[in-house]
């Protein structure tokens, strides 16, 4: 055993605590070979004794008397003030329990009415997503040109600019009365190109229906197309509409300029 | 039927709280005067000790149903509800420690005046510089000293009173007891390293 293993068990040998016999003798051998720890170990026996000659005076004190007729008249008593103490604590206890449930059912109610309305919101989304490719029919928001015989026997109307789907017959018919009468305004004061495909298209793809969306692309854009292009206005640009399939493919351009330009 | 006072102290606790006077008689003759030493060797004025004596029983009275059998021994838990109130006397009062932990590594005065080592002291003045230099060890060293040493309880006991590990208490024993030594050590060991020869010595070099 080594001074610093001695000095980890000084305390338990000076003591008398119960230690492996092994350990004890290695350490009692240790103290006989070793004078700091033999000086170190009479310490703690001096320690000792000191601590149990304290003990023993102290072994005969008690708490005065007094103490337990005090104790014996509040046993004998209190029950009327002690159940009040505890009925107090306890509704303090039950003020902060009832407050915490509140909070609780508060967070929990908000989650659910944010969750509510988050799920109405898609459900509706849904449920025009789910109406639209049944009825086939979004109406572009200005200048799908269908028929330029219908165009031209429609009278004219103020035009609605907005993009607006439909799902009943009337509804339909009098969007497309409304889209005729844009085009017809339109085609009064445009003139146009023909639908020129945008890479191989088969026209069974256009029969489902589609959009018509008016862009502005570069004037360059026309030369990709075999279209004589103004070397002096090249960089400006030029009006298109793109015929937009169901599933949102590109399939036809054509290119769109005023008369009043012409 | 077992006597009263052959029930163990759980028992005699349930039945305290149940309302029968004797139990709680039996229960507060049993154990109170572990509970005043304590505090005594804690606090160092009997009029503390008997006030935390009563508060003891006060609670166990109100909140005896605190008590729980797996956590330990009701004499701990008497204990653990003692070591309560004296904190917070202390925390309330710190003029009620004669000896302040400030005065840690000084030498306790008593204790150095005398020449021989402790076993050459009278047993009066054995009791009364040990009880001094205990009273002047700080809180978490006095607690481990007046539990493990003057209580003589296990560490585990002290530990479930402390609500430490027992190595915690170990360690803390073992620096209480160091803290001791040095208090109750004689004077002559630091006249000699704090000797004029030895400062002359540092003077000159």
């Amino acid at each position: 055993m080594n001074c610093q293993r001695f000095e980890s068990v000084a305390a338990d040998l000076a003591r008398g605590r119960m230690m492996e016999a092994d350990v004890r003798n290695e350490a009692l051998a240790h103290s006989k070979a070793c004078q700091p720890c033999a000086l170190r170990i009479q310490d703690e026996e001096m320690l000792t004794r000191g601590l149990r000659t304290l003990v023993q005076e102290m072994t005969s004190i008690e708490a005065p008397a007094s103490i337990e007729a005090d104790l014996l008249k509040a046993f004998r008593q209190p029950r009327a003030a002690t159940v009040p103490l505890r009925a107090k604590t306890n509704t303090s206890y039950r003020r902060y329990w009832l407050t915490a449930v509140a909070a609780c059912l508060l967070i929990v109610f908000s989650v659910l009415a944010v969750r509510w309305r988050s799920e109405k919101v898609v459900d509706g989304e849904s449920a025009k997503n789910q109406a639209t490719p049944e009825k086939k029919v979004t109406v572009p928001p200005q200048k799908e040109v269908r028929n330029e015989e219908q165009i031209a026997s429609n009278p004219t109307r103020p035009k609605p600019r907005r993009k607006r789907q439909f799902t009943n017959a009337s509804a339909l018919a009098k969007a497309q009365g409304r889209q005729n009468d844009n085009v017809l305004n339109h085609a009064s004061s445009e003139v146009a190109t023909e639908f020129m495909p945008l890479g191989y298209l088969n026209p069974s793809v256009l029969q489902d229906g589609g959009q018509i969306v008016r862009v502005e692309v570069p004037r360059a854009t026309l030369a990709n197309f075999g279209i004589p292009v103004n070397m002096d206005r090249y960089n400006e640009r030029v009006r298109a509409d793109i015929l937009v399939a169901v599933d949102g493919t590109p399939r036809a351009i054509r290119f769109v300029q005023d008369k009043r330009l012409q | 039927m077992k006597q009263q006072t052959e029930l163990t102290d759980p028992e005699l606790l349930r039945l305290m709280l149940s309302g029968d006077e004797e139990a709680f008689t039996l229960l507060y003759r049993r154990r109170h005067s572990s509970i005043y030493r304590f505090a005594l060797q804690m606090c160092g004025s009997q009029q503390v000790a008997e006030d935390v004596t009563h508060d003891v029983f006060l609670f166990l009275m109100r909140d005896g149903q605190a008590f729980d059998p797996a956590r330990g021994s009701v004499s701990s838990f008497l204990l653990g509800v003692a070591r309560n109130y004296v904190l917070r006397r202390f925390r309330s009062e710190h003029s009620t420690v004669p000896l302040g932990e400030d005065e840690d590594d000084q030498p306790f005065d008593p204790v150095t005046n005398e020449p021989g080592p402790l076993d050459d002291l009278t047993r009066a003045e054995t009791v009364d510089n040990v009880r001094k230099a205990v009273l002047s060890l700080p809180e978490r060293y006095r607690e481990v000293v007046v539990l493990c040493e003057l209580q003589e309880l296990s560490y585990v006991e002290t530990a479930e009173i402390l609500g430490c590990a027992i190595g915690t208490v170990r360690s803390r024993l073992h620096r209480a007891r160091a803290l001791l030594l040095t208090k109750l050590r004689p004077i002559e060991d630091a006249e000699l390293t704090s000797s004029p020869a030895v400062e002359s010595a540092r003077c000159f070099a």
